[in-house]
C-alpha cells in the first residue's frame, strides 16, 4: 500500500472539501473504524472496554483542551472544573427532572459552554500565565460551589445518583453499550473538530495563537473569538463529564479536581499541541498509563516474590514520578509530542518505497 | 472585637508565612521568568529533607539545619541544569508543563524516600501560646514572621544594591541585553534557583513545624498565586504585602462568612481576590506594568 | 521464512506443550485459590493511613495461608491502588471482578458510592469498614455492601452518647452543653451531620459546626472560634489523613483542653499523635473500631511469623498499631466470611455465598481485636460497637470497654434515607 497523492483528481467540491482525500488516508481510517465500532467490542472482555470507555471519554476532554490552549494559545488549568460543571448538571436534570440523557448530555455541555465563556472574560485583558492563573481559580471557585450550594451537591454527600441512562428505550446497562454511545459522541466530537480547526473560526484560533496583535490589525475580532474558544472547549469538556457521570452512573466532584486539569494537559503536552489527532493519542497515552505500568511493575516483581506492601507503596508512587519524568521527557525531548512521531511514521511511508 | 483582633493578628503571621514562599516565586521569575509551579513542593521537599535530618538521623539542629539548606541549594542548581537550561526560549506552556512534570515528580519521589507518614520538624520553640494584650499569640507564626522579615528585608536589599542582585534584574528584564554587557546569563540562573532552592528550604522547616511534613505540604504553593498576583509577580515588597493581605483576609472572612456558609471559605476568598486584581490591575499592585510591544 | 527461524519454533513447541500440561497438572494438584480483592490508598490525600491498612491485611493474608489457607484452600489477595480517585477505583474494581474475587475490600467513602451499584449488580460483597455510606447498615436494601464496622453514624452516636455521659457528672443539664464539631469538608466529613442534629433536638444541647475545608490543614480561624468565641464545652471532631494531628496543634495553641476533645475513628491513630507531638497531645481522645496495640493472639502471631523468617516485625505493626489492627479486623472479616460459606457451601465459591457467609458472622473476636459483633441479613454492621481511648504518656490506652450508643436513632435515619429511596 503506497500513500499515493499523484494520479488522484477530484471531480466535485464536496471530494475536494473531504477530510481524508488520498486513498490510502480513507482505508485507514475505515481501517480504524472498523476496529473500534467491531473487532474492538467482539474481541474484548468487560475489563478491557471499560479501559476503552474511560480513554473514549478522556478524548473528548482532550480534544476540547486543545481546542483552547493548542488552537487559541489559552492556557487553562480549570478543565477539570467545566467538566464537573457538566457533569453535575447531566445529574440535576436526569435525576431530579428526568430528563433523557442525551438532553443532559447536551445541556451539560451548553451550560459548561456558558461558564466556561465567562470565566474567558478576564482574556479581554490578560494573557498568558496571567489567564492560565485565572482559570486555576476558576477550578477552585467552581468547586467550592459545587461542594457548598445544596441546591447543586444533593445535599451532605455532593454525590448525585443518576438513574441508568437509556437510548430509545434501550438501557445503557452494560459496558458494550456504554461503550457505543461513548464512541458516538467521540467520534462526532472528533469529526467536528477536524471540520473546525480548518474553518474560518479555527484560522482565526490559530492567527489568536500565533501572533495577537497581528491579527487584531487585520481585522479578526480577538476577544469574540477567546470567548467562543473557551465556550467550545468548555462544550467539550462538559460533555466529557456528562458522559463520565453517565458512565459512572453517578456524580461526585471528587472526580473533577485539579489533578485531572494538570492530567488532561498533560494529554495534549504529550499527544501534541494544535493537533486534534495528537489529543486521541494523548489520551490514550496518559490514560493507560497507569495501568500498564502496574501492569509491568505487578508482572516483573510477580517473577521474584508475592507482593508486598512495600513494593504497592514503591508502584504507588512510581506512577507519580513517571507521569512527571514522561511530560519532563516529552517537552525536551519532542516537544510536538506524539502527534510528531506519528507524523515521522507517515512521512516515511508517503515517500516508501523511496528515501525521499 | 477580641476575637477580629486576633483572627487578624494571626492572620497577619501566617501571612508573613505565605510571603516567604511567595518570594521564592517571585524570585525565580524575577530572574529568569519560569513560572514555578513547583514551589509547594520544592518546600515540601526542602521540608522532608529536615524532618529527616532531625528525627530520623537525629542530627542536632545546628549541624541539620545548613546541612538542609545546603543540600536544597544544591538541589536548586541540579534542577537549573538539568531541566531548565534545555527549555530555555520555549513558550510558556512549556515551562509551565515542565515545572507541573517537576511537581508530580518530587510528589512521588519524597514519599518513596523517607515514607509517607507525617514527620515533624521539631524546632526549640515554645508550644504553649503567648498572651500578648489579651490575645493569643503562637510562637511559631511570631519566629516564622520574624524569619521572613528578615529574609525580605535582605533580598529587597540585595536585589537593590548588590552587583549580583541588579545583574539578577538585568537578566530580568532583558537577557540579550544582559548577555551583551558581560553578564553570565547561565550562572544568574543558577544562583537563582540555587537561592530559591535556600528560601524553600527555610519555608519548608518553618511551615513543616507548622503544618507537618508530608505531601500535602505541597498545597501551601497554590496558596502562593493569589499572593503574587495581587503583590506583582517580580516585586519583593508585592510578595511582602500581597502576603499580608491574603493572610489577614482569609483568616478574617473564615471567621466570620464561615458558620454561614458552612465552612471552606479559606479555599476560595484569596482566589476571588485574586480574580478581581487580574480585571482591574494584572501586573500586581507592585509588580511592572506589563507593557507589550509589537 | 528464514529456515533457521522455522527450526527454532518446532524446537520450542513441544517444550511449550509440556510445560503448560505441567502447569496446569500443578494448579489442578493443589486446592483452587480463592481470590480477595482489596482496594488501596498510598498515594492520595489519605496516603497516611493506605499503606498501615494494607499492610495489616497483606500479613493477615500471608498468616492465614501459612496455616493452611482456609480449609485447605490458599487464598490469593490482589491490592489495586487508586490514590483515592473514582476513575481509578473503578478501572480496579473491573479488575478484579475479572480476576475472579468473590469480596472486596473498597478504601474510601466516594469510591464505596460509586461502586455500589457495581457491587449489588456482580453480586460480590464489598466490605467498608468505618467509612462508607452509613445507610447502607440496612442489608435488606444494599444486601452487597458489609459496612461491618460502625459507620459514620454510629460512630457519631456513640461519641456524643460518651460526651453527655461525661457531661452528666458534672450535673449539669444536656441543654447546658456548648458541643463543637469539627470536621473535614467533604461528603464522608459531612456525613455524621444528620445524627448530629437529629440527637442535638433529642437530648436538647447546643450544637455548632466548623468545616475544615480540603486538605485539612487550614482550621486557625475554626479553632479560635471554638475555644475563644463560641467556647465550646466539648469537640467531637471528623478528620482524617493530615488534619487530625493539625487540629491537635491548633487547638493546643489557642490553649483548649485536649482532653475535651475526642476524635472519630480515623483522627486517633499513633501517627496523628506523632506528627502533632506526643507532650502536647495529653488526654486526646480517640475512637476505635478495632483493638489498637500488640496485646492480641493474632498480633503475637503474625510477629512469630516474621521472627519464623528472621525478620523484625514490620514498622506499621509496631508503630501504627491502630490503622494496621484495622487491616487485620478487615482481612479476618473477610476470611471468616469465606470460611462461613465455604462450610456451608463448598465449592465453588460464588460471591453469593460469600454474602451469606458475611451474614452469618457472630462470635468472632480474635482476643478482643473485634468487638463482640453480629451480622445479619438486616444488620450489614454488626451492633456498631465502638472503644475510646485517650493518649496517655506516649501511648493510646483505654479509656473505655465496647459500647454502642443510640442505636435506635441512628436506624431510625437507615430506615428514612431507604424510605427516600436514594
Amino acid at each position: 500500500m503506497i500513500y499515493r497523492e499523484c494520479g488522484v483528481f477530484k471531480t466535485s467540491y464536496a471530494a475536494d472539501m473531504a477530510l481524508y482525500r488520498a486513498p490510502l488516508a480513507k482505508f485507514a481510517v475505515a481501517a480504524v473504524a472498523v476496529f473500534c465500532a467491531v473487532i474492538v467490542p467482539l474481541g474484548t472482555n468487560d475489563h478491557l472496554l471499560s479501559l476503552a470507555n474511560l480513554v473514549g471519554i478522556a478524548v473528548v476532554g482532550a480534544i476540547g483542551l486543545n481546542i483552547l490552549t493548542g488552537f487559541t494559545g489559552q492556557i487553562s488549568i480549570g478543565h477539570g472544573a467545566f467538566m464537573a460543571v457538566g457533569g453535575y448538571t447531566a445529574a440535576i436534570l436526569s435525576a431530579r427532572y428526568g430528563m433523557p440523557f442525551w438532553v443532559g448530555l447536551i445541556a451539560g455541555g451548553a451550560l459548561a459552554a456558558v461558564v466556561g465563556a465567562g470565566f474567558g472574560m478576564p482574556s479581554l485583558r490578560i494573557k498568558g500565565l496571567y489567564l492560565a492563573i485565572a482559570t486555576l481559580a476558576a477550578q477552585f471557585i467552581i468547586e467550592w460551589a459545587i461542594n457548598h450550594i445544596t441546591w447543586i451537591s444533593g445535599g451532605v454527600q455532593s454525590t448525585i445518583y443518576v438513574p441508568r441512562p437509556t437510548l430509545g428505550g434501550v438501557p445503557l446497562n452494560s459496558e458494550l453499550r456504554k461503550y457505543y454511545m461513548i464512541l458516538a459522541v467521540a467520534a462526532a466530537g472528533y469529526v467536528f473538530a477536524m471540520n473546525l480547526v480548518r474553518s474560518r473560526v479555527g484560522r482565526a484560533f490559530m492567527a489568536i495563537r500565533d501572533r495577537d496583535v497581528a491579527a487584531e490589525i487585520i481585522g479578526v475580532n480577538i476577544f469574540a473569538y477567546k470567548l467562543l474558544a473557551f465556550a467550545i472547549s468548555s462544550f467539550y469538556a462538559g460533555v466529557a463529564g456528562a458522559l463520565f457521570t453517565y458512565y459512572l452512573e453517578i456524580a461526585n466532584y471528587e472526580q473533577f479536581t485539579i489533578t485531572v486539569s494538570v492530567q488532561y494537559l498533560a494529554m495534549i503536552i504529550i499527544g501534541g499541541l494544535g493537533s486534534v489527532l495528537g489529543s486521541v493519542f494523548g489520551a490514550i497515552f496518559i490514560t493507560l498509563l497507569p495501568i500498564v505500568l502496574r501492569w509491568v511493575v505487578e508482572g516483573i516483581w510477580g517473577l521474584f516474590a508475592p507482593p508486598t506492601s512495600a513494593m504497592l507503596d514503591v508502584l504507588a508512587n512510581l506512577r507519580l514520578i513517571v507521569f512527571g519524568g514522561l511530560v519532563i521527557f516529552f517537552l525536551i525531548l519532542e516537544p510536538d509530542g506524539l502527534y510528531r512521531l506519528w507524523r515521522h511514521v507517515k512521512d516515511y511511508f508517503r515517500v516508501w518505497p523511496f528515501a525521499y | 472585637m477580641e476575637f477580629f483582633l486576633e483572627l487578624l493578628v494571626n492572620g497577619l503571621l501566617v501571612g508573613m508565612m505565605y510571603a516567604l514562599v511567595a518570594l521564592s516565586f517571585v524570585l525565580i521569575y524575577k530572574a529568569t521568568s519560569v513560572i514555578n509551579f513547583a514551589q509547594g513542593e520544592l518546600v515540601m521537599f526542602g521540608g522532608f529533607i529536615a524532618a529527616a535530618m532531625l528525627t530520623h538521623y537525629g542530627l542536632p539542629l545546628a549541624i541539620a539545619l545548613p546541612a538542609a539548606l545546603g543540600l536544597m541549594i544544591s538541589f536548586g542548581f541540579t534542577l537549573e541544569r538539568g531541566m531548565l537550561r534545555p527549555l530555555i526560549g520555549r513558550p510558556v506552556i512549556a515551562i509551565i508543563m515542565a515545572t507541573v512534570g517537576l511537581a508530580s515528580i518530587l510528589r512521588g519521589l519524597a514519599p518513596m524516600i523517607w515514607g509517607a507518614a507525617t514527620k515533624d520538624v521539631p524546632l526549640p520553640l515554645p508550644v504553649r501560646p503567648l498572651v500578648l494584650f489579651d490575645l493569643f499569640i503562637s510562637p511559631l507564626n511570631l519566629a516564622a514572621a520574624a524569619a521572613s522579615l528578615v529574609f525580605l528585608a535582605g533580598f529587597g536589599y540585595f536585589f537593590k544594591k548588590t552587583r549580583t542582585g541588579i545583574a539578577m534584574r538585568a537578566v530580568a528584564d532583558d537577557q540579550q541585553a544582559a548577555m551583551s554587557m558581560g553578564i553570565k546569563v547561565g550562572s544568574i540562573f543558577a544562583l537563582t534557583w540555587g537561592i530559591a532552592g535556600l528560601v524553600s528550604a527555610i519555608g519548608g522547616v518553618i511551615w513543616g513545624n507548622f503544618l507537618g511534613v508530608d505531601t500535602h505540604l505541597a498545597l501551601v504553593g497554590l496558596k502562593v498565586f493569589p499572593v503574587v498576583i495581587l503583590g506583582g509577580l517580580d516585586s519583593v515588597l508585592g510578595a511582602i504585602l500581597g502576603g499580608l493581605i491574603v493572610g489577614a483576609v482569609e483568616n478574617v472572612s473564615a471567621g466570620f462568612i464561615d458558620p454561614y456558609v458552612g465552612g471552606g471559605t479559606k479555599d476560595f476568598i484569596p482566589y476571588v481576590l485574586m480574580i478581581i486584581t487580574l480585571m482591574i490591575r494584572p501586573s500586581g499592585f507592585f509588580g511592572r506594568e506589563i507593557i507589550e510591544r509589537v | 521464512m528464514n529456515p533457521r527461524w522455522c527450526d527454532v519454533f518446532r524446537a520450542l513447541t513441544p517444550l511449550m506443550a509440556v510445560g503448560m500440561t505441567l502447569a496446569t497438572l500443578a494448579a489442578a494438584a493443589t486446592k483452587e485459590p480463592i481470590v480477595l480483592g482489596g482496594e488501596c490508598d498510598r498515594t492520595g490525600p489519605t496516603q497516611l493511613v493506605g499503606p498501615n491498612i494494607c499492610h495489616g491485611v497483606l500479613d493477615y493474608i500471608n498468616l492465614v495461608n501459612k496455616k493452611g489457607g482456609v480449609l485447605g484452600h490458599p487464598l490469593k489477595y490482589l491490592e489495586i491502588e487508586h490514590g483515592y480517585e473514582v476513575p481509578r477505583a473503578v478501572e480496579a474494581y473491573e479488575t478484579l471482578k475479572g480476576q475472579g474475587a468473590v469480596a472486596m475490600l473498597d478504601y474510601g467513602t466516594p469510591i464505596v458510592y460509586a461502586l455500589t451499584p457495581r457491587h449489588m449488580a456482580d453480586k460480590i460483597p464489598g466490605i467498608t469498614p468505618g467509612f462508607g455510606r452509613a445507610d447502607s447498615a440496612d442489608g435488606k436494601r444494599f444486601p452487597y455492601i458489609f459496612p461491618l464496622a460502625a459507620s459514620y453514624w454510629s460512630q457519631a452516636a456513640a461519641a456524643l452518647k460518651f460526651v453527655l455521659d461525661e457531661w452528666q457528672k458534672t450535673g449539669k443539664p444536656p441543654k447546658d452543653l456548648k458541643l463543637a464539631y469539627i470536621f473535614y469538608d467533604n461528603p464522608a466529613g459531612r456525613e455524621p451531620l444528620p445524627t448530629l442534629e437529629r440527637l442535638a433536638k433529642l437530648e436538647g444541647f447546643q450544637l455548632r459546626t466548623f468545616a475544615v475545608p480540603p486538605p485539612g490543614l487550614e482550621m486557625s480561624a475554626a479553632a479560635l472560634d471554638i475555644a475563644r468565641r463560641y467556647r465550646a464545652d466539648w469537640v467531637i471532631a471528623h478528620l482524617f489523613g493530615r488534619s487530625p494531628s493539625v487540629s491537635i496543634k491548633e487547638l493546643n495553641k489557642v490553649g483548649y483542653p485536649l482532653n475535651r476533645v475526642i476524635s472519630l475513628v480515623w483522627g486517633a491513630a499513633e501517627v496523628d499523635i506523632d506528627a502533632a507531638g506526643w507532650d502536647i497531645a495529653q488526654g486526646y481522645l480517640g475512637m476505635q473500631f478495632a483493638g489498637v496495640g500488640q496485646d492480641f493472639p493474632v498480633i503475637q502471631e503474625i510477629i512469630k511469623m516474621y521472627q519464623e523468617e528472621g525478620q523484625p516485625p514490620p514498622e506499621p505493626l509496631q508503630k501504627v498499631s491502630v490503622y494496621y489492627n484495622r487491616g487485620v479486623f478487615n482481612a479476618a472479616l473477610m476470611v471468616e466470611a469465606v470460611r462461613l460459606a465455604l462450610e456451608k457451601f463448598g465449592q465453588p465459591i460464588t460471591g453469593e455465598k460469600v454474602r451469606q457467609g458475611f451474614e452469618s458472622i457472630k462470635d468472632f473476636t480474635l482476643g478482643g481485636l473485634v468487638p463482640p459483633m453480629a451480622v445479619t441479613e438486616e444488620d450489614h454492621e454488626g451492633g456498631g460497637w465502638v472503644r475510646i481511648y485517650q493518649v496517655q504518656d506516649r501511648k493510646w490506652v483505654p479509656a473505655t470497654d465496647w459500647f454502642t450508643g443510640y442505636r435506635e436513632v441512628v436506624w431510625e435515619l437507615v430506615k428514612e434515607a431507604a424510605a427516600k429511596g436514594e
